[in-house]
């Protein structure tokens, strides 16, 4: 009886210590906010390549945010490709990789804008999907994708992932 | 002898939950995703309850690593990977796919997630039952 009385006195402890210790996480759980599985979520069946699952946003309308740092970029193509040339600011995150790190750079944004190198965007409706599981709320990807943000002479740099450790280097122009 | 297996089923289960614990810690928001995709808890019910689970996992590996009141936490420990496995196996057999969420990273809940809580199930169960063991010769 005592070594039960222990248990639930270490299981209550435990769980205030949690609760606690919430806010001092990085990446903590939003306690006031439901927390809904994947498959409510999502609200409705998709079925494999029946259409995008995550919204649109154009070049037009992405460039100002870029300019601005009002939104998060993440390049969803391969770490060659990256570093010849990306979004400003951009994270890399291919699918696959964890989102750990990059989550880390992408929740002070509100909005997420997430790109590849192909204007049908799979690869970056795969990686939103994943931000999203991972509890990222607003997560678009760029139309047409880097082929496009390219073809708008949008602003680039190049290099390595910052959070790779080396910084990128800006380009002085717009990417051809 | 028996002391020592119990010494070493002590250390091993409290380093297990502890390295649990300390993986999600910093991404409790990820893991509250993954605690919602077992499809077991209200929705507004997840996020206070997977820090709590968290924390439960950090004390008990604590106190399994530290030796006092090891009995109850493994007593504990029993109950949380009872729990886990009870969790894992219905959403295996709703077929529900998802990530297990048991270290902080991608791993895919699988039967094996299963028998590897069923393995960690032992030696708790041997610490609550028999005690926190010690070097000393019997």
């Amino acid at each position: 009886m005592r070594l039960l009385l222990q248990a639930l006195l270490l299981a209550a402890a435990g769980a205030a210590a949690g609760l606690a210790l919430n806010p001092l996480s990085p990446r903590p759980a939003r306690l006031s906010a439901p927390v809904r599985s994947a498959a409510e979520a999502a609200g409705s069946c998709q079925l494999p390549g029946a259409g995008p699952v995550a919204p649109r946003i154009t070049v037009g309308e992405a460039a100002p945010m870029c300019l601005a740092c009002s939104a998060g970029f993440v390049d969803a193509r391969s770490a060659a490709e990256f570093a010849a040339g990306h979004v400003p600011g951009a994270v890399h995150l291919a699918p696959g990789e964890s989102p750990t790190a990059a989550l880390l750079r992408l929740e002070k944004f509100r909005t997420v804008v997430v790109y590849d190198g192909d204007p049908f965007a799979a690869q970056a409706e795969a990686v939103a999907g994943v931000l999203r599981a991972r509890g990222l709320t607003d997560v678009r990807v760029l139309a047409g994708s880097w082929p496009a943000w390219t073809a708008a002479g949008a602003p680039g740099e190049s290099g390595p992932c910052p959070g790779c450790g080396v910084a990128s280097s800006r380009l002085p122009e717009a990417m051809p | 002898m028996r002391g020592r297996l119990l010494l070493a089923a002590r250390l091993l289960t409290g380093a297990v939950f502890l390295y649990a614990a300390a993986t999600k810690l910093p991404d409790l928001a990820s893991f509250a995703v993954d605690v919602a995709n077992y499809r077991l808890l209200p929705a507004a019910a997840v996020p206070p309850a997977a820090a709590a689970l968290v924390g439960v996992e950090l004390l008990a590996g604590l106190a399994l690593l530290l030796g006092p009141w090891s009995r109850a936490a493994a007593l504990v420990a029993s109950g949380l990977l009872l729990l886990f496995i009870a969790g894992l196996a219905q959403a295996l057999l709703r077929g529900i796919d998802l990530r297990c969420g048991c270290f902080g990273d991608a791993e895919p809940a699988t039967w094996l997630t299963v028998l590897r809580d069923g393995a960690f199930l032992v030696p708790a169960l041997a610490v609550a039952r028999f005690g926190r063991g010690g070097w000393r010769r019997e």
